[in-house]
Order: structure tokens, then C-alpha cells, then sequence
């Protein structure tokens, strides 16, 4: 069976709600339901079948085309199955999912992957601010799983995040991990203004060492770290060859907040 | 009985009996393969027996570095005992005091058991509320602060009930030299056979027990059947030109790799034949009773 596919039309004069496109709420409407499925957010009612050209069957396995940074909420609260974007993502992509696989071959927008608690984004471009974060109304940001950005991740990336794992291979905005309550975040290259901005506990794991700290992070030194040298090899198992050694400065904070968490600087 | 006989050495037809134990395995690595050794050599000490060490135990085999999780040079380690709550006690004790306590060391699973068994989940309580919890790739990993660092070690190990102790092998020969050579041989054989461990010194038992003794509160005393020196004064199981008998007893995780390392360990003892002084190949049984594996010689030939 071929992959359920939505390409879209043209530019819609609104934004987009995607929600609705997941495998769990597709996998038993025929080709008319999917179509009447309502996506649009104003008060002008627009369906599926207004913005989308929709081709393939297997609703397990859904991608989208052609999509830009207005279509908002692209596999939130997804559950099991495969999301392909060709394209770009609007704001909370993936959030709240529990489980199964997106791949984002443009940019997504704010919020991507907020409160997710399993599964895995892969995002080739950049994201905005609070990737990883926490979705209003909850009172945790992630909570579990895989979210990698291949570009730019903005502010407050792994806002209040619990647990789970954040790669970034290009640079993070300000309050990078702030509130933290626990994960592991590993940005590749440059970090904004107080990284670790109210960490409780978890890892920050900079390849580069930041501009500036905030003055609540306490030095350890450098030191050898058997989990760098698990995490590296795991990273490579998986395909993200990140060569991480297994020397690091180890600062530790937010002193101002429980202070456990960690800045794992690669020496 | 007609007994078989290769290059010369008769091959009793009797059959080793052995028992169900629970089995795991852990894996320890460090910064070289020596540190690894050693820190795994004293892990399994004084794991001879059940019955007086709490466990028996020993090192399966070495692990390059690209068969670690960290990369780093290791080594896998198996442990048995009778039921699982005195493996647990033992895998805490012996991983505390032996592994965290070993320079540079650290600890992973090795066995997804059906069922589990603490490894850092209860170690960690070392750290004293530094311990840290990490996840990478769906396992769970706790870093406890040492003196020298971290001490990483994996929240769980496997457990298995289908492990089997007590294969055996009785070897006969003409003279101590000859049965020391022979038994020595066997060992090297076994330690190529996965999933297995010879738990005495150097994987040799000189004195194999029998149950029961004539002194109260003795619950095993000596094989005086095998005893060279008593052949005049027991029912004794030794031809007059029998000099010394040795043991070898295996610990398996399955009772295919217990025969496994059997079968290798009586084709290593036969290699050189009768013209290396040995004489006969046996093993201990309690008639058949006790044991529900019953390893046939005949059928390892």
C-alpha cells in the first residue's frame, strides 16, 4: 500500500490545524471522510479536500507536500506510525505525541515536539523557540523521546523538559534548557545568553563552550565521563556520528534553582 | 556395562547429574582489559561452591572494545546460585564491593532475561543524592560521583531460571602430573564454549564430595571412593593404577551449552590417550535422583 499523501493546493488564507491527520484518527475513514475533515481555524470552514490533493491509502504512513510554516499542529499527539513532510512545519509539530516517527525536511515553527512524551522528530532545518517546551496548560515539556534538529533551534529549547533527549547540530537561542527539570541536551554548536537558566536536573552537553554564563553554575573541572563515551557510541549505533571523546568540563547549576543538573562542556 | 573408549580412554557409561539454577550475566569494562580482569577476577572469587561461598561464578570471556556499550575494553561475567532472591543478594554484594569499588570500572547487563534483577537501582544509593539517572537508547544507566569519577552502571541485568549447574567430569589417570595436564587441557577447551563457566580453581576440583558424613552437622565430606590412598580400605571406584583423580565441574545459562562444554572438555582430557596416563573419564551422580539433567558420556562422544 502506498503512503497516504497530502499535497497541498495553494497558500490557504489561513492557518492550518493538522491535528486531525494522524494514523490513529485516519486509519478507519474512507477517502470522502478524510476529505470532508475540517483543518481550517477561522470561522471560513476549510477541509482536507479544500487545501490538500490527497493520493495513496496506507494510513500508517502519511506524508505531506508542499506545506509551509502556517500549517500548524502536523502529527501532535501522534501515537504510532511514520509522518514525512516535505516541506515545512508550522508551530507545534509533534507535540504531545506519544509514540511513532516525523521526519521534517524543512523548518518547523514554534513548539515542536512540546510536551511529547515518546517517539522520535527529526527536523532537518531550524526551529523555533521552545522545541521540546512546554505546551500551555501542562506542567511538564518533554517528557520523553528523540528530537534532533538538523539547523537552529530557538529560545528556551527543552523548556521545563523531564526527560528524554534533544540533539542539535547547529546553535541554540537563549535560556537553552531553562527550568529543566531533567533530559539531556546536546547542542553541536553555539549556545544563547543563560543556558541552564533554572536547571533542577540533567545534562547540557555543549560542543562549544558559551559566550557567556550564568554566574549560578558552580566548575568541577575537567574529568573523563563513561556516559559521554556510552552516549557517543549509541549516537554512532544509531547513525548520528557525533564524536563527543570522554573529556568534559563539568559545571554544575542552576545554583539558584535544586542545582543537580550539569553543563557538560566537550574538552 | 560395555564402556566406550577413545585413543585408549575408557569413557564410563555412567552420566553426570545436575541441577536447575537461577543465572545472570554482567558485564564489566574499564579503562584497559587488566583492570577489567581484575576487577572481575574479584568479583568471582571465593564463588567456588553453594554450598559455603553463596554463589558459584566465574569470567565467560574478555570483550573487545568494540563489543562494550562505553567502547572500553571488558569482560562478561556469570553467576549462579540456587533461587533468585540469594542471586540478587549476591549480585549486589559482589557488584558493590568488587565492581564500584574497582578503579576506572564499570558495569552494564548482559542477559535480557525474561526476568530482572537490581543492579544500580540499588547501588546507587552509594551516591547519596548525587546519583544521576540517564537514559540513552532505552536503557537506563545510573552515574554514581566516586573518587576517581563516575561509576557507571546499568539500572538492571537479566535474570535466567533455565541455567544449570553442577556438568561434571571425572578424570582418572596414572599419575597427578598426567591428570593435572589433562584437566588443564579441558579447561582451555571449555573457556571457548559460550555461555559457561568452570567455577573451582583454575576450573579444577581435587576433592569432589559425596553427601552426608559420619560426623553430626557434616553435610558433605570426601569422595572416599575416588580417594586414591583408601583403595584398600573403601568400595572403592579405582583401578589399583589410578594415582589421582580430578574434577571438572561447569555452570551453564542452558543445559545445551553445559553439554556443550563437556563434550569439549572430555575430547581435551582424551587428546592425548592412554599414552598420556590417562585412564578413565567419569562423572559424579547421586544415582539420578536428585538431579533432573542427566548428561549422558556416552552420548558426548
Amino acid at each position: 500500500m502506498s503512503a497516504l499523501l497530502f499535497e497541498l493546493k495553494g497558500k490557504p488564507d489561513q492557518r492550518l490545524d493538522l491535528s486531525p491527520l494522524v494514523p490513529s484518527k485516519l486509519k478507519d475513514l474512507k477517502a470522502k471522510e478524510v476529505e470532508a475533515l475540517v483543518v481550517g481555524t477561522t470561522r471560513d470552514k476549510l477541509t482536507v479536500g479544500d487545501c490538500f490533493k490527497v493520493k495513496g491509502k496506507d494510513a500508517e504512513s502519511i506524508g505531506f507536500a508542499g506545506t509551509d510554516g502556517r500549517c500548524d499542529k502536523i502529527g501532535a499527539g501522534l501515537k504510532q506510525g511514520e509522518i514525512v513532510v516535505e516541506g515545512d512545519a508550522g508551530a507545534y509539530l509533534g507535540a504531545g505525541m506519544k509514540g511513532g516517527k516525523i521526519e521534517v525536511k524543512g523548518n518547523a515553527g514554534v513548539l515542536a515536539g512540546a510536551s511529547m512524551a515518546g517517539g522520535a522528530i527529526a527536523i532537518s532545518g531550524d526551529t523555533g523557540e521552545r522545541a521540546g517546551g512546554i505546551l500551555v496548560g501542562e506542567t511538564l515539556g518533554m517528557r520523553g523521546g528523540l528530537l534532533t534538529i538538523g539547523g537552529n533551534a530557538g529560545p528556551l529549547l527543552g523548556e521545563r523538559m523531564r526527560r528524554g533527549l534533544v540533539i542539535v547540530n547547529g546553535d541554540a537561542g537563549d535560556y537553552l534548557g531553562g527550568r529543566m527539570i531533567a533530559g539531556t541536551i546536546l547542542v553541536r554548536h553555539r549556545v544563547g545568553r543563560f543556558a541552564g537558566y533554572g536547571l533542577r536536573r540533567g545534562s547540557l552537553i555543549l560542543l562549544e563552550e558559551p559566550k557567556e554564563l550564568l554566574p549560578t553554575f558552580g566548575d568541577c573541572g575537567v574529568m573523563d565521563f563513561t556516559y559521554l563515551r556510552l552516549l557517543e557510541h549509541w549516537l554512532r549505533e544509531t547513525g548520528r556520528a557525533i564524536s563527543l571523546g570522554c573529556r568534559a568540563r563539568r559545571l554544575m547549576g542552576d545554583q539558584a534553582a535544586l542545582g543537580k543538573g550539569e553543563m557538560l562542556i566537550i574538552a | 556395562m560395555a564402556n566406550l573408549s577413545v585413543k585408549g580412554v575408557t569413557i564410563v557409561e555412567t552420566f553426570a547429574e545436575a541441577f536447575p539454577m537461577v543465572g545472570t550475566r554482567i558485564i564489566i569494562t574499564a579503562p584497559t582489559l587488566e583492570w577489567a580482569l581484575i576487577s572481575a577476577r574479584t568479583m568471582t572469587g571465593f564463588a567456588t561452591s553453594v554450598i559455603a561461598c553463596g554463589a558459584e561464578a566465574g569470567i565467560e570471556r574478555t570483550l573487545s572494545t568494540d563489543e562494550t556499550l562505553d567502547g572500553r575494553p571488558g569482560v562478561a561475567v556469570l553467576l549462579f546460585t540456587m533461587d533468585a532472591n540469594k542471586l540478587q543478594t549476591q549480585l549486589r554484594n559482589r557488584v558493590g564491593q568488587c565492581v564500584l569499588t574497582s578503579p576506572g570500572s564499570a558495569c552494564f547487563a548482559g542477559l535480557t532475561g525474561e526476568k530482572s534483577l537490581k543492579l544500580g537501582s540499588s547501588l546507587r544509593f552509594f551516591g547519596d543524592g548525587w546519583q544521576v539517572s540517564k537514559r540513552v537508547g532505552g536503557r537506563r544507566f545510573w552515574r554514581i560521583p566516586v573518587m576517581d569519577g563516575e561509576f557507571v552502571c546499568e539500572e538492571k541485568t537479566g535474570l535466567t531460571k533455565k541455567a544449570v549447574g553442577g556438568g561434571n567430569l571425572l578424570v582418572l589417570g596414572k599419575s597427578h602430573a598426567a591428570v593435572l595436564a589433562a584437566c588443564e587441557r579441558a579447561v582451555r577447551a571449555i573457556d571457548e564454549v559460550p555461555e559457561v563457566i568452570t567455577p573451582f580453581p583454575g576450573g579444577i576440583v581435587r576433592s569432589g564430595s559425596k553427601v552426608g558424613s559420619k560426623y553430626k552437622g557434616q553435610i558433605a565430606s570426601t569422595n572416599d571412593a575416588y580417594c586414591p590412598t583408601l583403595k584398600a580400605a573403601v568400595k572403592t571406584e579405582l583401578p589399583l593404577d589410578v594415582e589421582a583423580v580430578m574434577e571438572i565441574v561447569i555452570d551453564g545459562l542452558t543445559k545445551e551449552s553445559v553439554a556443550a562444554a563437556m563434550r569439549a572438555g572430555l575430547h581435551a582430557i582424551a587428546e592425548g590417550g592412554a599414552e598420556a596416563g590417562i585412564t578413565h573419564i567419569t562423572a559424579g551422580n547421586y544415582g539420578g535422583n536428585l538431579g533432573p539433567h542427566h548428561f549422558h558420556l556416552k552420548d558426548l562422544v
